[in-house]
């Protein structure tokens, strides 16, 4: 039990249009501790046949999180840091309600062990201080891991974001989007 | 005898590609590893930072190196997945020798090294020393690619040594030094950062260096506009401000355009074109008839988009150019890079911060390999070998008489083309797989087949070693001291991290030893890699490529140094050419005219479509490394026929049909991806593949009279629909086709 | 003021309580067969009861987990139920006996988690019925070396004291130990070797219980050792450190990580209710336009979202939760795209 270490100063910022779909930020999700060689992060083509645009989804860790609340066994946690953790082992019984609930498409459910499985924003690298691989190894800033501070100076034309509206559902998160300068949201359907 | 010992499936059963993945808990040893060792990746040009972590001389995993000031951390899934080629199923572990029927047997070092020696010595008094030819390639460490240039020419004593580089950027090269008299990127990419716009030129920088995409978005960041040139809709194509959607093989006519368009708006630089450049009126006259009209008939860009790009790029204040292989693998490559140039020129943006132009050199040592003489024409510092003050001075080096020095040979496709009529009869070669890699690679292997004696180096068996009599089982990049030079001309530290494994030698004690077999032991007494490198040093000082300055103290404290660096107490130059002293003879930049012409294979009735080839984020080059790690394998498993619905309705093709893709060089069947991101006269096959799938089989041996690269980009072929539906990627195994 | 959920609850645990107590007083003849030195045992078992009671029946009413209880009801007593015995069996077989998901995530994990399940719950299945005097031990009348196995009062075993199947039988809770112990060790050498373990493991929830079935297994393996070599002088500390280790477990197993050998058998529930909705109509989603979960499931999911304050609803009508995970993604990418191109430019 290492007591978590986190810089609280750190955030995650996203921008999908910056993604160029290479899939470095997936191979090296598989290089974290806590989730073996599966990779928790997605990216897939939006629509191939039209457009190279690949958008790639970690979790957001939602304030409100669906994904536990849906969840039958308890076995979702969100702990003192606003990270929502993957499904508690010994609870999941793999039910997939919250690879359905999630609005933002992130849980992913295992199928051979039963379980559900999801980003936990690298918990193994961030709570020691670390940044998160995918975001450390991201080349275009799709994926961007650090203070708020530093961001704004490096995107000077863009707001991060992190309320995104779903149907009637306002959804709050942890992670970031960055949206051009002046929003406030993200209305996604 | 020169051709595989037993049947490819058989090679490829028993020596891979097998697909190599790290177990579901990761590779045992990696959460505490002995050693964190701070190198380099060992592909594409960028050379990104990166840490290996070792574990009982295994390379278990890695982590990003954020200090590293290129890439800071950032990594594509090859670099990512580099590690996984260490410890691989496939490695080759002891030297082997081809037995008809049986296969490669492990032989003894004694006895591979003696044959070895034995041949070149019967095929050299047999036929003369030029009959024996060397292959090398920029994947090598300046070190190796030093030590390869000067084993050819003085251990060999053989004018038929050239490089896969030969295929890289040649043209780039060339373009460079009739501008500039020197040829490297004239600035480090963090000049993009606040450079208005930036202009890339036939690169798919997202796919095949995708951590330059972070410059290019810290530029747009910061305002600038983005102008992409390609025949594709790349990822780094979709978001640009302009998309010019090229037609292939066209790329000179619009370069030519846009210089038409900055003379007619007067969007020039005169005082610098008074000042510091000459042939300024030459360039400007060839380009007088190239209306926007014009151009739009032969790139099939609209008239329109050149104008706008034409006005960004004359009334901008700072730019960026880049170019890569799209415009560089082509018959007329010098010709585009010289139009691309004359672009720069024209409007003074060089020398001068967040004014950068730059070839986006593709291998690991694109750069530093094309300058320390394992090209055919060329000796250490990018001195000119027919040049005999340049051959004087290195020849004082080496220790030989200057007209013992041999002259030029055969460029690498040229020297395939006469090992084809029997010219050359040895063939010794080294991290080059043109099974693969060349173009028309059915006359490639119908050449290896003629070869009475072929030695290898390497460390898988590659698709062209499978030819080989003897095999030596070499090393990896990791398993190896040495620098490299990166895109931008950073001169960067590869550190050994681990050893080569079981009987596995490192390249240049294989090298080393062979010279010593072959009498010229005196010449080649290095202890060291860092003996070759202070060899290098000398051979390249006062040269085009200035070496001296740099050791290898000076790289690991400062990560890196860009050359020139011509003495000790000198931090190196990153920014070329600030002080205006060109390094042509009038030391000014010169404007070469370009009038436009054809690509060499234009489309006609019976081959009525343009194939055009290239490379895909997951794959590096011929696959020999990158096809036999799992996850990259998966991510893009078999070669697709990327073509736009509008032709596929024409010639009645479904997705995922297989189409036979028919060129009159050979014929080949892929999946069709039918996808709007594509022009349409157009087709797209990326090349990694090998056997049945390998692209190459249909490009042409079409070179550009200056540079000799092969012109991959622009063949005429016909599409051939099967009405089969393709088998599920995965089942095609494409990754080892034979 | 208790909410209806709370009360609910108090309903159900103190009823579970009452029959247990009944059951005791009943099964071991009115206290006839009970063994006062296991009283502390009995206290512990008890309350245990209550709060394993009272935790479930909290957590069977919450939204999704009622969903999932109401649908496998359901099923279970629809005309389909008869013939979905055989595979109730064999998916208990499968998932709650052998554990077979736990073999997918790793061999040696799953070693570790059977021999201390089932260590444990050999313990309890012979200390429970010891402790409410359900079993109990006697001579057989008349004899010195003849002993008899009672249950619920009645003899249904008779065996010699020096047997075999005697020793066998008096050592079945040391048996139980060293599976436990084993179990464990195997467990705790995961939990300081493994990296992703070590980051987030935390000690109430991973390692408590661990150390508790440890401490009980040791401290009962010391009361053999007690009696059988120390000539029990150390009785005393053994007997009250066990009983202590158990008491705690006991205790603390309706709120901690053990609670979900509660809750696992809902699992064989949750594959019913896939079957059954692979059987029906299927959930396509318009991005894709493949087939993705059961209607059902979606259906339910929409329902029960909305019970926990959650509302997808998009104007027209439709919902969010109609795409699948991949819909979903693309959809925020376009939306995202959008709003970059209706700026003007995609960076800044």
């Amino acid at each position: 039990m290492i007591a978590p270490q986190f810089n609280t100063e750190m955030e995650f910022f996203m921008d999908p249009q910056r993604c160029i779909g290479c899939h470095a930020c997936e191979m090296a999700c598989a290089e974290c501790e806590t989730n073996g060689q599966l990779p928790m992060i997605t990216v897939d083509y939006v629509k191939r046949a039209t457009s190279p645009q690949t958008v790639m989804q970690i979790c957001m860790h939602c304030e409100d999180p669906a994904c536990a609340k849906v969840c039958p066994a308890d076995a979702i946690v969100k702990d003192e840091f606003g990270v929502v953790m993957s499904a508690n082992t010994s609870r999941c019984v793999g039910c997939s309600n919250c690879v359905l609930a999630c609005p933002f498409g992130v849980p992913k459910k295992v199928e051979l062990s039963d379980l559900m499985m999801k980003c936990n924003m690298c918990y193994d690298r961030t709570s020691v201080g670390k940044r998160p691989m995918c975001a450390t190894v991201c080349p275009s800033g799709a994926l961007w891991y650090g203070t708020r501070e530093k961001l704004e100076r490096l995107r000077p034309n863009s707001t991060p974001i992190n309320t995104f509206v779903f149907g009637k559902q306002e959804v709050k998160t942890k992670v970031h989007y960055m949206m051009p300068k002046g929003s406030t949201k993200l209305v996604v359907d | 005898m020169a051709r595989p010992p037993v049947s490819e499936e058989r090679l490829a059963a028993d020596f891979g590609p097998h697909l190599n993945y790290a177990p579901p808990e990761g590779v045992p040893g990696r959460e505490e590893p002995d050693d964190i060792v701070e190198t380099h990746c060992c592909f594409c040009g960028m050379q990104c930072g990166i840490k290996l972590l070792v574990k009982e001389n295994r390379v278990v995993g890695f982590e990003p190196w954020e200090e590293f000031p290129f890439n800071e951390g950032r990594l594509c899934p090859k670099g990512v997945q580099r590690y996984l080629q260490d410890n691989h199923p496939d490695r080759l572990t002891r030297p082997m020798e081809a037995r008809p029927g049986e296969g490669f047997v492990p032989v003894g070092w004694e006895h591979a090294l003696d044959r070895t020696v034995q041949e070149i010595r019967r095929i050299q008094q047999q036929y003369g020393k030029q009959a024996f030819g060397m292959l090398s390639g920029v994947s090598l460490t300046n070190e190796k690619s030093y030590l390869v240039g000067k084993f050819a020419r003085v251990a060999l004593q053989t004018p038929n040594l050239d490089y896969n580089g030969r295929l890289c950027m040649v043209s780039a090269g060339a373009g460079n030094k009739k501008a500039f008299g020197m040829d490297r990127a004239c600035n480090p990419w963090s000049d993009m950062t606040h450079a208005e716009v930036i202009m890339i030129c036939g690169a798919n920088v997202s796919e095949t260096f995708p951590t330059l995409t972070h410059w290019v978005w810290t530029g747009r960041d910061n305002g600038a506009k983005l102008i992409v040139v390609d025949p594709r809709l790349t990822p780094i194509a979709r978001t640009a401000d302009l998309h010019l959607a090229i037609r292939p093989g066209r790329d000179s006519a619009l370069y030519s355009a846009i210089l038409r368009e900055l003379i007619v708006h007067d969007w020039l630089d005169h005082d610098f074109i008074a000042q510091h450049t000459s042939g300024f009126e030459a360039a400007a006259e060839a380009v007088q008839d190239y209306t926007l009209d014009w151009a739009e008939t032969v790139t099939g860009i609209p008239a329109s988009k050149i104008a706008q790009a034409a006005e960004w790029w004359g009334a901008a204040k700072t730019s960026f150019l880049c170019h890569a292989r799209g415009i560089e693998h082509q018959t007329k490559g010098v010709e585009n890079v010289s139009a691309c140039i004359n672009l720069v020129l024209a409007t003074g943006r060089i020398g001068r911060p967040y004014c950068g132009y730059g070839t986006i050199t593709g291998q690991g040592n694109g750069q530093g390999g094309r300058e320390h003489g394992h090209k055919t024409d060329q000796l250490p510092g990018n001195r000119d070998i027919e040049n005999p003050e340049d051959r004087r001075f290195v020849a004082d080096i080496w220790g030989i008489p200057e007209p013992e020095l041999p002259h030029s040979g055969y460029t690498a496709y040229e020297m395939l083309e006469a090992i084809h009529r029997g010219e050359i009869k040895g063939l010794l070669s080294i991290c080059f797989n043109p099974v693969v890699s060349l173009p028309n690679n059915n006359m490639v292997r119908e050449a290896l087949d003629k070869l009475e004696f072929y030695a290898c180096i390497d460390f898988f068996l590659s698709e062209t070693a499978h030819y080989a009599d003897i095999v030596f089982a070499g090393s990896l990049q990791e398993e190896e001291d040495g620098t490299v030079t990166t895109a931008e001309g950073r001169v960067v530290r590869i550190r050994a991290a681990v050893r080569p494994p079981g009987e596995a030698r490192r390249d240049t004690a294989i090298l080393l030893e062979l010279a010593r077999r072959l009498g010229a032991g005196d010449k080649f007494a290095y202890e060291t890699s860092e003996d070759i490198f202070n060899e290098l040093r000398r051979a390249s000082r006062g040269s085009r490529a200035d070496y001296f300055g740099i050791t290898y103290e000076k790289v690991e404290k400062n990560m890196g140094i860009f050359w020139p660096c011509p003495d000790l107490d000198h931090p190196g130059t990153p920014r070329l050419w600030e002080d205006r002293q060109f390094r042509t003879p009038d030391k000014r930049a010169h404007f070469v005219p370009v009038k436009y012409h054809d690509p060499g294979e234009v489309t006609d009735d019976e081959f009525d479509v343009i194939l055009t080839t290239g490379r895909v984020v997951s794959q590096y080059l011929s696959g020999t490394q990158t096809r036999r790690i799992g996850r990259l394998v998966d991510q893009y498993p078999e070669p697709l026929l990327e073509l736009h619905p509008a032709l596929a309705l024409r010639k009645k093709i479904a997705d995922r049909e297989l189409v036979r893709v028919v060129t009159r060089r050979g014929s080949a069947i892929f999946p069709a991806q039918i996808v709007e991101t594509i022009r349409e006269d157009t087709v797209f096959i990326p090349y990694h593949w090998p056997g049945k799938k390998s692209a190459n089989q249909l490009t042409s041996g079409h070179l550009d009279p200056v540079s000799k690269i092969p012109e991959f980009k622009i063949s005429a072929c016909r599409l051939e629909p099967t009405g089969q539906t393709a088998p599920p990627p995965s089942e095609t195994q494409a990754w080892r086709a034979t | 003021m208790l909410s209806s959920l709370q009360r609910n609850a108090y309903i159900a645990a103190t009823a579970s309580t009452l029959v247990l107590v009944l059951a005791i007083v009943v099964g071991s003849r009115r206290l006839q067969n009970f063994d006062p030195a296991l009283v502390g045992y009995l206290f512990g078992t008890i309350f245990a009861c209550f709060g394993i009671a009272y935790r479930f029946a909290c957590w069977l009413q919450r939204p999704p987990t009622w969903r999932f209880f109401c649908r496998t009801g359901e099923i279970l007593f629809s005309r389909r139920g008869p013939r979905l015995i055989g595979i109730i069996f064999s998916e208990a077989i499968q998932k709650l006996l052998l554990q077979r998901f736990i073999l997918q995530r790793g061999k040696r994990r799953w070693i570790g988690h059977m021999t201390m399940a089932w260590g444990c719950l050999l313990g309890f299945a012979v200390t429970i019925p010891l402790t409410f005097g359900w079993i109990a031990f006697t001579l057989k009348q008349g004899t010195t070396s003849i002993y008899v196995a009672n249950a619920f009062g009645f003899p249904v075993l008779q065996f010699p004291l020096h047997s075999f199947l005697a020793f066998l039988i008096f050592h079945v809770l040391d048996w139980a130990s060293f599976a436990v112990i084993f179990g464990v060790g195997i467990l705790m050498y995961r939990r300081i070797t493994n990296p992703g373990l070590i980051a987030t493991q935390t000690f109430r929830d991973d390692w408590l219980p661990l150390v508790l079935l440890m401490a009980i297994a040791v401290t009962g393996l010391g009361l053999t050792l007690d009696y059988e070599r120390l000539k029990g002088s150390v009785h005393q500390f053994m007997a009250i450190t066990h009983e202590l280790t158990v008491i705690l477990f006991l205790v603390w197993l309706p709120f901690g990580k053990l609670f979900h050998i509660v809750q696992r058998p809902m699992q064989v529930g949750v594959d019913l209710y896939r079957r059954l909705g692979a059987e029906g109509e299927q959930a396509v989603c318009p991005h894709t336009g493949e087939a993705y979960a059961t209607a059902m499931h979606i259906e339910d999911l929409k329902t029960v979202t909305r019970q926990l304050g959650f509302d997808y609803t998009r104007a027209d009508g439709s919902s969010h939760l109609d795409l699948s995970p991949r819909g979903k993604r693309a959809a925020l990418a376009r939306a995202h795209s959008k709003a970059r191109q209706e700026s003007g430019g995609y960076f800044g």
